[in-house]
């Protein structure tokens, strides 16, 4: 049961170089395992979103390995890599998840179109009806609220079943009700069709629809909660930890 | 993936391009020679031989001799099938109508042509009234004059005007003369006219002509018999061609350019969505397709829009060019296949051609950028952009060089063409390296509009050098082409007519008016030094090629070599250019005084001269100098061109008195208008496309910054500051532009002075039109702003933060 969709080993990743050289990851290694929903959280630029970068494939981290489904990141080029991507792996970002010329239902089917299947009419529906949206299947992103949009994009992931799917502060720009009905669609996604989750957020509200929460501080893994993961569990946590960094300095 | 609104800007100009290449291409192949009415009833036409290869294309033929005409005439008209074959005389004769050359003529060539009656069959000519000429003094006009028949007339001839009575009229341009009269006139023939009997095959006929001709003539039937309409409008239609070349040459290039920078610029604002399409699994080779397919439909949709666009403009056009002169009369539009196909075929080549390299840069898109701010500044440019700049940089500078020191002016202006090009092209791929030193150099203009805004015109510039760059191009192509192109016209004109002031010691010159030529008589009446060129054809086995055409200028030799400043002669005397064998010739011809020159006349005989005199190239404007005598006795028709006199005279008939720096500006002023009406059109093509461009990047800009100025508006800008910033912004750009470009066609403008000075031995004002440059420069500056501040103003009227946002 416990086999690991997404490992990463030793990871670090720097920018820049001189004075102006950032060190977003600092060695991180931690796993994924299949079938579950696990949340990043930690301060701004701790390096949330380049860790997801690095072990999505997005990004090449500077040093450190990257297995997805047992292949090794490293070893592949840049259009295998894609390929990799387009087959298992789902993204849904913060913001501008989708293409602007095309429909809802063409975005969902967009990464199929490009692995040049076409999926079936009735995936594409049903893709859309499980984030309830099935009505709006003709409308263009810029007549789709933000959460809609956000909808659109995890069925877009849904479609396809990838192994693993990342989600970039999915409810950043979202209300409370739009963010219950998205995190509960990528909850779905780990419970109904046992497929992998990693969220990065700043609420602890989301986190706690997570089986595991990964606290990162200057890039590095500094703190896991695993069980019965509450939203106070989560603030309470975090907090603890401020006042830790704050009377180390 | 394609977007209607976002396709539309290359649409435009894809379709704007390729009506300009349709238009001139149909223009193009239309022009063939047309077969001249005069000659239309005679199926078969014997030519002489052709001249060898020479500068100018638009000479005669070699004549025959009238005996050697008179031979093939016998054994042509004993031909099966044949009526009659009848030698074409032509000659300078033009009636005057009340003392004066006839004002309606004076733009025809062949209103001003004598022939002998029996020419008149071969192009179906019949008597509307009186009789056919029989002797001399007896002369057949066109109806059109509003003679009568039994009325005096003077015709103007190369000896000077003589007095005529009308015998009969006809409906066509020329006057007919007694045979025997032409036969004295013109004695050389040039041209021998078969008419066949009823329902003979010309082209059987043709066959039997050629066993009888063999090599000393061409026999041409059906279409061919076109080249034998007369050499100025071939001239004319070689101009036009040119002029049309040129400026289909020049729009597939401008659309290129503009497509391609149109391309960039979409692709750059889509690079978020590009990046999207990366993360979700497109691979670059997808993408690069997915562009180019985009590509392809706009430019083919495009492309026959801008077919049906060209094919309607066309006629417009080609009745334009007669009226300016770059076409003959006989010109009319003819829709052939081949301008069609090519027409066709261009808007998707053209796509094609211009997105290549931006879809290389698509493809290359990261799909973190999905992610990132839009604007990602990348390094300004490649190293092999770099070298691509350069190189064409340097190919523009050479051919400038090359611009300047071409001999003859039409081919310099083509040549002008493609440096212009390359220099602009060049510019155009290194200017995102200029722009950030001339954007911090312009800065404290800028910045007096009020801080904030000075700092966020800067900003953008210097952050998005690319974007700047890409809306600068068509401000650059533009500027640099108006100021290259006409400052290197009026700098080459001003310095020829300058030389040509300084060669000349003489106070006066008479030149003809509304005539072709000054008769004999009228150069006696100023009693000045004349110049009767006449064309001869060097016939020596020994020199190739065979038949080689020649200026040979009849003078007086003490008269010439003193109001020529610049003759130097190499080896002999001019004193010895006496006798009718004698000849002087140029250094480049490599002989020596008392060498043999054998060459023929205009009358088709071949005299054996001998060298007296060798004179350096540039001493004299032609190849040969003659006795007077010589020339006039073997072409009775030659007409004088220049007359120097010491003082003011009254000018004879036919003729105008100039001072000398009137007459050095105004000596090649028909070409010169010409090709300075050339300069415009192509300055008129390019300013007006660069023109659109300028418009069509800016409106896609302002589409593009609409949430930037939103972000402003939010951050407490007024609609009067954000109008400011929009307008400062695009100012900045075209002033961008503009001083690149400058900067391109300051070089390029250098360089063709240094030629020249080289050239006529003397320093050379550089000459800048600056009405056109301002013209221009204002052009670009009214479209830049309204069509950056318009959508922005639109975009003001609604509240800041409600409107949609466009991913
Ligand atoms: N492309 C880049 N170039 C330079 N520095 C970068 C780049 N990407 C990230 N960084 C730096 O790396 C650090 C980590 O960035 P990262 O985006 O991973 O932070 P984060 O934890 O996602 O922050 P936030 O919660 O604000 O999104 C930051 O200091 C950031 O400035
Ligand atoms: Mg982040």
């Amino acid at each position: 049961m416990t086999t690991d969709t997404v490992t990463v080993t030793g990871l670090r990743a720097v920018y820049g170089t001189g004075t102006r050289r950032v060190t977003a990851l600092d060695g991180v290694t931690t796993s994924f395992a299949s079938g579950t929903f696990t949340a990043v959280m930690g301060p701004s630029g701790s390096g949330k979103s380049t860790l997801l970068h690095c072990a999505a494939g997005l990004d090449r981290p500077t040093e450190g390995s990257v297995t997805i489904d047992g292949t090794r990141l490293d070893d592949l080029d840049e259009d295998e890599l894609t390929r990799l991507r387009r087959d298992r792996i789902g993204f849904v970002f913060q913001a501008f998840n989708l293409v602007s010329t095309l429909t809802a239902a063409q975005n969902v089917e967009l990464p199929s179109r490009l692995a040049r299947r076409r999926p079936p009419a009735g995936d594409v529906t049903a893709a859309l009806d499980a984030v309830g949206l099935a009505d709006r299947a003709g409308h263009r992103p810029s007549e789709l609220s933000g959460g809609e949009q956000q909808r659109v994009a995890v069925a877009r992931a849904l479609i396809t079943r990838p192994a693993v799917v990342f989600a970039d502060e999915p409810t950043g720009a979202l209300d409370s009700a739009s963010s219950r009905q998205v995190l509960r669609l990528l909850r779905a996604l780990v419970d109904d069709h046992g497929q992998t989750v990693v969220m990065v957020t700043h609420d602890p509200a989301a986190a706690a629809y997570a089986d595991r929460v990964l606290l990162l501080a200057d890039g590095r893994v500094v703190d896991e909660l695993t069980g019965g993961i509450t939203a106070a569990a989560v603030a309470a946590r975090i907090a603890e930890r401020e006042i830790v960094a704050e009377s180390s300095c | 993936m394609l977007s209607v609104r976002r396709s539309a800007s290359a649409f435009v100009a894809v379709a704007i391009g390729v009506t300009l290449v349709a238009a001139a291409t149909l223009l193009l192949a239309s022009g063939r020679p047309q077969v001249p009415d005069r000659l239309a009833r005679a199926a078969v036409v014997v030519q002489s031989p052709e001249a060898g290869a020479s500068a100018d294309q638009f000479v005669p033929t070699r004549p025959w001799s009238a005996t050697a005409a008179a031979g093939l005439v016998g054994r042509l008209s004993g031909l099966p099938d044949v009526v009659a074959a009848v030698p074409d005389r032509t000659f300078y004769a033009q009636p005057l109508v009340d003392g004066r050359p006839s004002a309606a003529d004076s733009g025809r060539e062949d209103a001003h042509q004598g022939h002998g009656w029996s020419s008149a069959q071969l192009g179906g000519l019949r008597l509307t009234a009186g009789e056919p000429p029989r002797r001399a003094g007896e002369v057949v006009v066109d109806r059109a004059l509003g003679l009568r028949v039994g009325a005096p007339v003077t015709v103007l001839t190369a000896v000077g005007p003589e007095p005529y009575t009308v015998t009969g009229l006809v409906d066509g341009p020329g006057v007919h003369v007694a045979d025997e009269v032409a036969a004295a006139l013109a004695p050389g023939v040039r041209a021998i006219g078969l008419v066949l009997a009823p329902g003979a095959d010309p082209e059987r006929v043709a066959m039997a002509a050629r066993g009888v001709v063999g090599g000393d003539g061409r026999v041409l039937t059906g279409a061919a018999r076109g080249v034998l309409e007369p050499p100025g409008d071939a001239r004319t239609r070689w101009i036009g061609m040119q002029v049309l070349t040129a400026t289909a040459a020049l729009a597939g290039f401008v659309t290129v350019f503009v497509v391609s920078s149109t391309f960039a610029f979409t692709l750059a604002q889509r690079r978020r969505e590009l990046g999207l399409l990366r993360a979700v699994g497109a691979t670059g080779r997808q993408v690069r397709r997915m562009v180019g397919a985009e590509a392809l439909a706009v430019g083919a949709s495009a492309g026959l829009v801008g077919l049906l666009l060209g094919a309607a403009l066309a006629p417009v056009l080609g009745r334009l060019l007669v009226d300016v002169g770059y076409e003959p009369s006989t010109f009319r539009v003819r829709y052939e296949l081949w301008p069609v196909a090519v027409s066709l075929a261009a808007g998707p080549v053209i796509a094609v051609l211009a997105v290549w390299s931006a879809s290389r840069r698509a493809a290359r898109v990261r799909p973190l950028e999905a992610l990132r701010e839009a604007a990602v500044e990348q390094r300004p440019i490649g190293r092999l952009r770099a070298a691509t700049g350069t190189l064409l940089l340097a190919t523009g500078v050479a051919l400038s060089v090359g611009t300047a020191t071409a001999d003859e002016a039409r081919v310099a202006a083509q040549y002008a063409l493609y440096a212009v090009m390359a220099l602009v092209a060049g510019a155009t791929v290194l200017a995102p390296v200029v722009v950030g030193p001339l954007v911090r150099l312009l800065r404290s203009p800028v910045r007096r509009p009020g801080g904030a805004i000075g700092m966020l015109v800067r900003g953008g510039a210097l952050t998005a050098t690319r974007r700047t760059a890409a809306i600068a191009a068509p401000v650059l192509l533009t500027v640099a082409f108006a100021v290259l192109v006409s400052g290197m016209v009026r700098t080459t004109s001003a310095a020829y007519a300058a030389g040509r002031a300084d060669n000349v010691n003489a106070g006066w010159i008479v030149v003809p008016d509304r005539a072709p030529g000054l008769s004999d008589r009228a150069v006696a009446a100023t009693g000045g030094t004349a110049l009767l060129p006449t064309t001869v054809y060097r016939t020596d086995p020994a020199t190739p090629p065979k038949d080689r055409p020649l200026t040979a200028l009849g003078v007086e030799p003490e008269g010439f070599a003193a109001a020529n400043r610049v003759l130097t002669v190499v080896a002999g005397s001019l004193d010895d250019l006496t006798g009718a064998d004698t000849v002087v010739v140029t250094a480049s011809a490599n002989l020596l005084p008392s060498e043999p020159y054998p060459v023929v006349f205009a009358d088709g005989t071949s005299v054996s001269l001998r060298v007296v005199a060798v004179v350096t190239d540039t001493s004299i404007p032609g190849d040969l100098l003659v006795p007077r005598a010589v020339v006039r006795a073997h072409d009775p028709s030659a007409l004088t061109s220049t007359v120097y006199v010491r003082d003011r005279i009254d000018p004879p008939v036919g003729a105008r008195i100039l001072d000398v720096p009137a007459w050095a500006a105004e000596a090649d002023a028909a070409e010169d208008r010409l090709i300075w009406l050339f300069t415009l059109l192509l300055i008129g093509v390019s300013a007006g496309y660069g023109a659109i461009a300028v418009a069509n990047t800016l409106l896609l800009a302002a589409a593009g910054r609409a949430a930037d100025l939103r972000l402003i508006r939010m951050a407490g800008a007024t609609r009067r500051q954000v109008i400011w910033l929009v307008t400062a912004e695009s100012a900045l750009v075209v002033l961008i532009g503009a001083l690149l470009g400058g900067a391109v066609a300051f070089v390029g403008l250098l360089s063709v002075r240094a030629g020249l000075a080289e050239q006529v031995g003397a320093p050379v004002d550089l000459m800048v039109p600056w009405p056109v440059v301002a013209g221009v420069v204002g052009l670009c500056l009214l479209l830049a702003v309204l069509s950056s501040v318009l959508p922005t103003w639109r975009l003001l009227r609604h509240r800041p933060a409600r409107s949609p946002v466009g991913g």
